[in-house]
C-alpha cells in the first residue's frame, strides 16, 4: 500500500503518457490523434510536477512564520510545466488549424484515405 | 566586444517587428530577415577569434553557473552560429524573390523564428532552455511547411507537427527525469554527476532525450516525416530545413551524447546508425523521380554520414564530420535554392521534365552541378576534403569492422553521384522538346546562389581556412572536463 502511496502520481502520470500513445498510434482520425497528443502532453507535465512535489508542501514562499524549506515544494519543475503547457497549447492549436485546412482540402479526416504522399 | 545574447535577441525582437513593418509596407517587410541574418553573421565573425582562444559563458540573470541559464559559446556553437546566420542570410536574398504570393510578412516572421530557435539551440547550456528553442525551430518548421497552403504541403505538415510532437513529448520526459535524478539542468553541472548516478534511469533518460531528439535530426528509423515535409516546402524553405534545421537536430544528439551523458559505448550504437541511415537514405533517393524528394532522401543520407563521422571520436574524424556538416549545409542549400527557380520555370518537380534546362538557365543550371559536384565528393568543391578527412580519420584507428563500415559509406557516396549524374545528365544532355528561350532566374536570387558556388570552391581549394575552426570545435566534444570547467569556474 506504500508504494502505491509514494509513487501514485508517477503511476497516473505514465498511465496518462501510455493512453496517449496508444491513442495515436491506433487510431485513424486526425482530431482523436490530437487529443491523443494533448493528453500524452498532459500526462508529462503531470510527471514532471510530482518530480518536485512534496505530499502536503506548500508554495515556496516564505508567508507564515515556523515555515521551512523541507516544507516546500520544488518551484522549478513548477516552471518548466508552466513553460511546457504554453508550448502544448501552441501545438495543439497549430493541429487544429492544419486539421481544418485539410478537411477543407480533402475532404476527410481518415488518415488512411489522405496518405497521397508515399516513400 | 560584443554580448552573445545579442545573436539570439536582435533576431527575436526583429522577427515581432515584421508584422508591424508589414503594416505599413510589405516591400519593406521582407528585408528585416536579410538584416537580421546579417547583422548575426557580423557578430558571429567578431566573435570567432575570441571563442577560438577561450569559450565565452554568459550567466543570465546575473546568478552564478548552476543557478542561472547559461549560455555556452564555444568553437562548437559559434560555427553552428556562424552557419545558420550564413545560410539564413543567403536564403532570405533568395526568398526576396522567390517568395512573393501568400501571406509573405508571416512568412519572414516565422523564418527568423526558426533561425533564432536553431541559434538557441546551439548557444545554450542548459537543457530545458534547449527544450524551449527547440520548440520555437519545430513549430516554426511545422507552419512554413505548410505555407502553401496546398494538399501536399498540409498533409505533410500535419505528418511532422505529429511525429514532431510526440519526439518533443519523449525530449521532454527525458528532460524530467534528468532533473529527477540530478536536481539540475544545467548541462554542465550534470555532466559532473553523470558519472556517479545510478546507470538504468541515467540511460532510460539519455534514449528518451537521444530519441526524442533523432526524430528532428531525421536518423534513421525516425526519418518518416522528412522526405514529405522537406519536399512539399517551398524551396527556400526546404533548403533552410536541410541545411540548418536536421543539423541543428543533429547538433543536439551530438551534445547529449558527448558532453552531457559522456557516453562513450553509445558511440558504437550511433556509429552503426549512422551508416544504416547512410544507405537508406541513399538508396531510396536512387528510387525517386521527383527530384525535391531525391534531394530530401540525400538530406538523409549525409546526415548518416555526419553521424557516423562523429561517432568515431577521434579528432581527426570529428573534425571531418564538421567539415562534411558544413559542406552540405552549404551544397544541399544550393541544390534546393538552384532546383527551386527550375521548377518554378518547368513547372513540375519531375527529373524528366528538367530536360534542357542546362541551355535555358545556364546559370541556374550550373549553380546545381557545382552543389552536386560538391555534395559527391569531386574535387575541387567542398565536399572533396571532407570525405577525405572522414575517411582517413576512420581508417587511420584501424580495425576490421570500420574499415568496413567505410566500405559501405563509400558504396552509400557511389550511389549518390550515380543519381546525381543522371539528373545532371538530364539538365545539361538532353533536349528538352518543349521551350528553348532563356529563362533565367531572378538576378537577386542568382547573387544569393553565386555566394554559395563561390564558398564551396574557395573552401574546396582553400580547406585551411576553416579547418583551424573545425579542429577546436572537435577538441570542446571530445575534451568534457574542459566544457564542465568552463562553466561551473
Amino acid at each position: 500500500m506504500s508504494f502505491l502511496q509514494d509513487y501514485v502520481y508517477y503511476i497516473g502520470a505514465f498511465g496518462l503518457v501510455l493512453i496517449g500513445l496508444f491513442i495515436i498510434l491506433s487510431r485513424r482520425n486526425l482530431i482523436k490523434v490530437i487529443i491523443g497528443l494533448s493528453i500524452l502532453d498532459t500526462g508529462i507535465n503531470l510527471f514532471l510536477i510530482s518530480v518536485g512535489y512534496i505530499s502536503k508542501g506548500t508554495a515556496p514562499i516564505f508567508s507564515k512564520p515556523g515555515l521551512v524549506a523541507e516544507d516546500m515544494v520544488d518551484p522549478v519543475p513548477q516552471a518548466l510545466v508552466l513553460t511546457s503547457i504554453v508550448i502544448g497549447v501552441a501545438v495543439l492549436a497549430l493541429a487544429l488549424a492544419l486539421a481544418m485546412r485539410l478537411h477543407k482540402l480533402h475532404g476527410t479526416l481518415d488518415l488512411r484515405k489522405i496518405g497521397e504522399l508515399k516513400w | 566586444m560584443v554580448s552573445p545574447v545579442l545573436l539570439i535577441v536582435i533576431p527575436l525582437g526583429l522577427a515581432f517587428c515584421v508584422p508591424l513593418i508589414g503594416m505599413v509596407s510589405k516591400r519593406f517587410a521582407r528585408f528585416v530577415p536579410v538584416v537580421a541574418c546579417l547583422f548575426n553573421l557580423v557578430v558571429s565573425v567578431q566573435l570567432l577569434p575570441a571563442v577560438l582562444s577561450k569559450p565565452i559563458v554568459v550567466d543570465l540573470g546575473g546568478f552564478g553557473a548552476p543557478f542561472s541559464i547559461n549560455l555556452f559559446v564555444g568553437p562548437v556553437g559559434i560555427l553552428f552560429s556562424l552557419l545558420i546566420a550564413l545560410a539564413g542570410f543567403v536564403v532570405s536574398l533568395y526568398a526576396l524573390a522567390y517568395i512573393d504570393k501568400g501571406p509573405t510578412t508571416r512568412y519572414h516572421t516565422l523564418y527568423l523564428l526558426l533561425l533564432v530557435g536553431a541559434t538557441g539551440v546551439v548557444l545554450t547550456g542548459d537543457v530545458f532552455n534547449l527544450f524551449v528553442f527547440f520548440e520555437i525551430l519545430c513549430i516554426s518548421s511545422y507552419v512554413l511547411v505548410a505555407y502553401r497552403g496546398d494538399k501536399d504541403g498540409v498533409e505533410s505538415a500535419v505528418k511532422y507537427l505529429i511525429q514532431g510532437a510526440l519526439g518533443s513529448a519523449l525530449l521532454l520526459t527525458g528532460i524530467g527525469l534528468l532533473y529527477g535524478l540530478f536536481g539540475t539542468l544545467n548541462m554542465a553541472h550534470i555532466a559532473v554527476q553523470a558519472g556517479s548516478a545510478d546507470p538504468i534511469p541515467l540511460f532510460v533518460a539519455m534514449a528518451l532525450i537521444v530519441v526524442g531528439l533523432g526524430v528532428e535530426a531525421a536518423i534513421f528509423p525516425l526519418n518518416a516525416w522528412l522526405p514529405d515535409a522537406h519536399s512539399s516546402a517551398p524551396s527556400s524553405i526546404s533548403a533552410i530545413l536541410s541545411g540548418i534545421a536536421i543539423e541543428v537536430g543533429l547538433y543536439a544528439v551530438v551534445r547529449m551524447v558527448f558532453t552531457v551523458f559522456g557516453a562513450s559505448s553509445m558511440l558504437s550504437f550511433l556509429m552503426f546508425l549512422g551508416v544504416l541511415t547512410l544507405l537508406v537514405g541513399e538508396l531510396c533517393a536512387f528510387a525517386q523521380s521527383n527530384i525535391k524528394r531525391m534531394l530530401a532522401y540525400s538530406s538523409i543520407g549525409q546526415i548518416g554520414l555526419i553521424i557516423f563521422a562523429i561517432a568515431i571520436a577521434t579528432s581527426g574524424s570529428i573534425t571531418g564530420g564538421f567539415f562534411q556538416l558544413v559542406s552540405h549545409t552549404l551544397s544541399k542549400a544550393l541544390l534546393f535554392l538552384a532546383a527551386g527557380y527550375m521548377i518554378y520555370r518547368s513547372g513540375s518537380m519531375d527529373i524528366s521534365s528538367l530536360e534542357g534546362m542546362g541551355k535555358r538557365m545556364p546559370l541556374t543550371a550550373f549553380a546545381f552541378a557545382v552543389g552536386a559536384f560538391s555534395l559527391v565528393g569531386l574535387p575541387p568543391f567542398a565536399g572533396f576534403p571532407s570525405k577525405l578527412l572522414i575517411i582517413r580519420g576512420a581508417l587511420a584507428d584501424g580495425g576490421a569492422l570500420l574499415a568496413l563500415l567505410v566500405g559501405l559509406v563509400l558504396l552509400g557516396t557511389v550511389i549518390e553521384g550515380a543519381y546525381f549524374f543522371r539528373v545532371i545528365q538530364t539538365v545539361f544532355f538532353k533536349k528538352g522538346d518543349g521551350e528553348t528561350a532563356r529563362c533565367e532566374a531572378p538576378a537577386i536570387a542568382l547573387v544569393s546562389m553565386f555566394v554559395l558556388v563561390a564558398l564551396i570552391i574557395v573552401i574546396g581549394v582553400y580547406p585551411s581556412l576553416i579547418i583551424g575552426v573545425l579542429n577546436s570545435a572537435a577538441s570542446e566534444l571530445l575534451v568534457r572536463a574542459d566544457y564542465i570547467g568552463r562553466v561551473l569556474g
